[in-house]
Formats: structure tokens, C-alpha cells, sequence
């Protein structure tokens, strides 16, 4: 039976702290009692909570009345508030399967053992979580603020004291939130005409958006010269027809929209924040990078679950709590 | 057992002690005397099915409340508080567009404390996500995922997607309006999902809406499914912390 752990588990054992018996205390009964407390103290509160607040229950499941807003369970809130700023699959799932993933990984990029078992146990701990906290809460908060467009109706108002007549410009339009490069943006580059490809009337420009939200993807099999054309793939099993793009066109400013941006600052704002505090002198380590990913992962969160729970009213409008409607 | 071990006193209460924890009965059940001796504490861990999760001694920086705040082990007491709650509930329930929703209503005004099992079911549900949320943090922030924990912080990001899942398909349950709109919603999300979506949510639902299979589905993965699954995990998780030497302290 005696098989050496160190062959076992490679290098483990040695990691392992010393066993100082005089600094142990036994389970019975110094964690036992601490634990039948807890227990009893914690069955108390919430039966005392059950008596006092009843859990909700509406009218009975109706797929014909549909509740506005409807609303996740709240802790999936924050996703349904990634929904409005991004296409539904990223925001949805890969953008929740990703922080997944990065949760578990973080002990197999964290390999140093520096700080381990001791509250923010490295030198730069606090500064690096408080810091982190502050730049994810800031720009999270900022950036619905500015993708919810209020500041138009502001701006406007004001400009309008001086020149009554004022709009937003088009080629501001950005400005007014994501969207707006879709829908709002307007401006065309001039093309000479024997740059020209594909059929179609020759207006002498390129416009945004119209001219680029139809974009075939290479080999579609529906578009270039005739010997790029094809039938749909009947013959391939059902699988592989779906991962075959035949007949696919890119919506180039939807695609921006809905994926390019949003996968930028997901993945921009975390370098940024990394590199600015290495730039500060206060990130040196793989432990102190994980914790500014995960302080802000865990603010985020925690951000866009209190605006999607609490400041999102009927058609996801951004409101005050007190104007989130009641639903029964 | 040898004689310094037995507590001293008058002779009366050497006598009556004794007899209740001495005795063939006493012995056939605990094997232990009464833990008041260091011996027996040990003893009295060791060879309880219940409490042998715990190792006999730990360190003493780990009893400090500070260090853990007990969140992990609250997790655990929720989990442990949900099921028999929820045992409690799945009498009354019957998991059909019928009878769902009434009987859950029937809790509040038919069944003696029924209201109160659901009320506890439910806000220990929430206390359970949110505790679970608040160990993960503690762990971070202590460092303890460190090697060799590497693994078990893996479990943990197992468990905590198992604890969500579980809520969620609890959610559906109550057969009212929130707990359509709210897992419609999910659902939703899940079925943009390039490739694989359409079919991940028609296999969870067992339709393309929330309906009556939608219904016996989530109940089978909310009653039995995923606690197991949880408590497989759980029962892992628990074995690698004290195969990784106890919690994590300072090298
Ligand atoms: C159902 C969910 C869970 C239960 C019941 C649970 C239970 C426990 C318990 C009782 C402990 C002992 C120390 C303490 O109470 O803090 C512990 C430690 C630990 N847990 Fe969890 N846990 C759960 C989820 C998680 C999650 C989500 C993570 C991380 C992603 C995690 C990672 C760890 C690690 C690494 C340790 C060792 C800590 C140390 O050595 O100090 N657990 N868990």
C-alpha cells in the first residue's frame, strides 16, 4: 500500500505547507460547534424570512400575454443586458462560456503559490482589486449610458437654445450609440467607374450603410464569375450543410455592430486595464493580471445585474427603479 | 481505554457516566465515548460517516470566521436545507401544465406550512447562488486556488455552473408567468447559438416552446439529475480538500 505521493502526484507534496501539530486544534470541538451554530443560526434567519416575505407567484404560464419587460431569472439578468448591446448568441452564450472557460484556467496560468491561504496576500493586492473594481464599473456604466442615447435628447436641447433648427449631424452619428453606425451613419467614398465590380447600376460611389450590407462570402456558390456558381449542397449530410456558408451574405454593419465592436472592448478594455496598471508599476505577476481579470469580471457582472434587475423598464428601456413596471 | 482518560469527579457521576455512554447500546452505535477527551474527540470524528468529511485536527488560523466567513460550508447547508424542502414540496407537486400551477398555489392556502416549505425552498435557493458566488471570491482573494488546489478550484467552477442550472430549472417549475417569460428568455439565448443552438434548445425543451415537455423535463433534471450530479461533484470537491492537505495557508 505505500505508494510515495511525490511519484504520485509530481511535485505536490512539496508545496505543502509543514504540519505544525502545535499550531492544530481539534475538529470536535472547535469547527463542529462553530458549524451547528452557523447551521442553526442560518435556519433560524431564513425561517423567520420565510414567514415575512412570501415567494412570488403571478398569473398562471400564458406563452399568448407576454409580460413587459420579461425579465431572466436575475442572476442571467446581466446577460439579457448583454443582449441589447450585441448579437443574442455572443452576449448570450459566448461571451458567458468565455468567462467560464478563463474562471477555470486561472490556477493552471497562476502557478506561483506566492500569497496563498492569506487574505489579498501579495503586495499589490488591494490597490490592484480597488482599481480594477473603479475602471470596470466606470466604463461598464459608461458605456450603457451611451449605448441607451439619452445624451442626444440633452445635447440637442441645448444646442437648440442657440440655433433652433440644429440636428445631430450625420457624420456624428456614432456618437449617438452603437447602432446609430448602422442606421444612422451616412457617407459615401467616390469609386471611378472601372473599379466597378459585379453587376449593378454605377453610381459613382460607394454609401454606407446600403452598399455594404450585402456582401457575398467567398465560395458562397451564389455569386463572382459563373464558375464560382453552384446548386445548394443537397448531397452533403445535414450537418455539413449547415457549417457550408452556400448563399451567405455578410452584413458588414451589422456584423460591426452586433460582434466586431463588442468583441473589441470585451476583450480591448481587460488588456487596457492590464497594461495600464503594469505601466503604473503595480502589476509585476500572472497573480496580480488574475486578479484585475477577475475583479472585473465579478464587477461586471455584479453591474449589469443591478441595472438589468432594477433600471430596466417596459421594452428594456433604461429607467429609475421606481419606473420599472410591476408585472402580475 | 485507559483510566487517566475518564474524567474525575464524585463517584456518582463516574457512575452515571458509565452507564449512558458506556453502555452495549451506546457503544454498538458511536464505538466512541462521549468526545471529552482528546482521544475521543478524534475519535468521534473519525468514525462518524457524517463528520469523517472533516479531518480530526486543522490548523487554527482556519477556525478564524475571518478566514472563510463559512461560506463554503453555507453552501453546503443550503444544498443539504433544498433538499429536504424541496422532498417536502415534490409530495404536493405534480409536474403537468394542469396541475403545476395550482398546486402550487394550493401550498399557500391548502397545506399546513406549505407555504412556509415553499418560502424556504425558494429563498435558500437564492441564498445559495449568492453563496456560492461570495466562496468563489473568497477563494480568489485568498490564493487558495493555488497549487495544489488547481483541481479542485475546477470542481468549484463545475459546481457553480450545476448551482445555476439548478435555479434555473427550478424557476420553471411554479407554471406562472415569471417562470415562463424568465426560462422562454434563456431559452432564447441559447438557441442563437450558431450551429448547435436550434438544437440545444429543442432538446431542452423537447419542443420549440416552453410547454408541457419543456415542463417534465426540467422537473427531471431539477429533482434528481442535477443533485446528483451536484452532489457527485460535491462529494469530490470535499475529498480533494483534504487529499490537498487541509485548506490552503501561507507557504
Ligand atoms: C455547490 C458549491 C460549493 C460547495 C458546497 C463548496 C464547498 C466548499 C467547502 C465546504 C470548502 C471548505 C472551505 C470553505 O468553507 O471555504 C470549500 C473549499 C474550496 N472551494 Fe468550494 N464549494 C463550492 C463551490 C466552489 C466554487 C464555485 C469554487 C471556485 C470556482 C470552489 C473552490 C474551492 C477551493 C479551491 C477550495 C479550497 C479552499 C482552500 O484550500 O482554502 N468551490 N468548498
Amino acid at each position: 500500500m505505500a505508494v510515495d505521493a511525490k511519484a504520485v502526484t509530481g511535485t505536490s507534496s512539496s508545496l505543502r505547507p509543514r504540519r505544525e501539530r502545535e499550531q492544530e486544534l481539534l475538529v470536535w470541538p472547535d469547527l463542529v460547534f462553530i458549524e451547528f451554530i452557523a447551521a442553526v443560526v442560518f435556519t433560524l434567519a431564513f425561517v423567520i424570512l420565510s414567514t415575512v416575505i412570501d415567494a412570488p407567484l403571478l398569473n398562471e404560464a400564458n406563452l399568448d400575454i407576454t409580460p413587459n419587460p420579461s425579465k431572466a431569472a436575475w442572476y442571467l439578468v446581466s446577460l439579457q443586458e448583454l443582449l441589447l448591446h450585441m448579437h443574442p448568441a455572443l452576449g448570450g452564450v459566448i461571451a458567458p462560456t468565455f468567462a467560464l472557460i478563463i474562471l477555470a484556467v486561472i490556477p493552471y496560468a497562476d502557478r506561483s503559490n506566492d500569497g496563498q491561504g492569506i487574505w489579498f496576500g501579495t503586495p499589490n493586492a488591494v490597490k490592484i482589486t480597488l482599481f480594477s473594481a473603479a475602471f470596470a464599473s466606470i466604463f461598464t456604466v459608461g458605456m450603457i449610458l451611451y449605448d441607451q442615447g439619452r445624451h442626444v435628447n440633452v445635447v440637442t436641447n441645448i444646442v437648440q437654445h442657440a440655433d433652433k433648427d440644429w440636428q445631430w449631424p450625420g457624420y456624428l452619428a456614432p456618437f449617438q450609440n452603437v447602432r446609430a453606425i448602422q442606421t444612422g451613419w451616412t457617407w459615401s467614398v467616390p469609386v471611378p467607374e472601372a473599379a466597378q465590380l459585379g453587376p449593378g447600376e454605377h453610381d459613382g460611389a460607394l454609401h454606407w450603410p446600403e452598399d455594404f450590407d450585402h456582401i457575398p462570402m467567398p465560395f458562397n456558390g451564389t455569386s463572382g464569375p459563373d464558375w464560382m456558381r453552384w446548386g445548394p449542397p443537397d448531397f452533403l449530410p445535414g450537418w455539413l450543410q449547415a457549417l457550408y456558408w452556400y448563399d451567405l451574405n455578410l452584413n458588414l454593419p451589422a456584423f460591426i455592430v452586433e460582434n466586431f465592436i463588442p468583441v473589441v472592448v470585451m476583450v480591448g478594455l481587460p488588456a487596457l486595464l492590464i497594461v495600464t496598471m503594469r505601466k503604473m508599476g503595480w502589476v509585476h505577476t500572472v497573480r496580480d493580471g488574475s486578479i484585475a481579470i477577475f475583479t472585473g469580471m465579478m464587477v461586471v457582472y455584479f453591474i449589469l445585474t443591478i441595472i438589468g434587475a432594477g433600471f430596466r423598464g417596459a421594452g428594456q428601456d433604461l429607467v429609475l427603479p421606481w419606473d420599472v413596471p410591476h408585472i402580475d | 481505554m485507559s483510566v487517566s482518560e475518564q474524567p474525575r469527579g464524585p463517584k456518582l457521576t463516574a457512575w452515571l457516566y458509565q452507564k449512558l455512554f458506556h453502555n452495549y447500546v451506546w457503544r454498538s452505535i458511536f464505538r466512541s465515548g462521549y468526545p471529552n477527551t482528546p482521544r475521543n474527540q478524534m475519535l468521534a470524528i473519525a468514525t462518524n460517516v457524517f463528520l469523517h468529511l472533516h479531518p480530526t485536527r486543522l490548523h487554527k488560523t482556519h477556525v478564524k470566521i475571518t478566514h472563510t466567513y463559512c461560506l463554503g460550508g453555507l453552501t453546503f447547508f443550503f444544498f443539504l436545507s433544498l433538499t429536504v424542502t424541496g422532498v417536502m414540496l415534490m409530495f404536493y407537486y405534480v409536474p403537468s401544465p394542469e396541475r403545476a400551477f395550482s398546486d402550487v398555489a394550493a401550498l399557500e392556502t391548502n397545506i399546513r406550512f406549505g407555504m412556509l416549505m415553499r418560502n424556504l425552498h425558494r429563498w435558500m435557493a437564492h441564498g445559495m447562488v449568492i453563496s456560492v458566488f461570495l466562496h468563489m471570491m473568497r477563494v480568489f482573494y485568498t490564493g487558495s486556488y493555488k497549487p495544489p488546489r488547481e483541481f479542485n478550484w475546477l470542481v468549484g467552477v463545475i459546481l457553480l455552473t450545476l448551482t445555476l442550472a439548478l435555479s434555473f430549472t427550478g424557476y420553471l417549475l411554479p407554471w406562472d408567468q415569471l417562470s415562463i417569460w424568465a426560462v422562454t428568455v434563456g431559452m432564447n439565448m441559447a438557441g442563437t447559438v450558431p450551429l448547435m443552438g436550434q438544437q440545444t434548445q429543442f432538446i431542452l425543451l423537447g419542443g420549440f416552446e416552453v410547454g408541457d415537455d419543456a415542463l417534465i423535463r426540467f422537473y427531471t433534471l431539477h429533482v434528481i439529475g442535477l443533485p446528483l450530479l451536484a452532489a457527485i461533484f460535491m462529494a469530490v470537491h470535499f475529498w480533494r480538500i483534504r487529499r490537498d492537505g487541509g485548506l490552503a495557508r501561507p507557504l
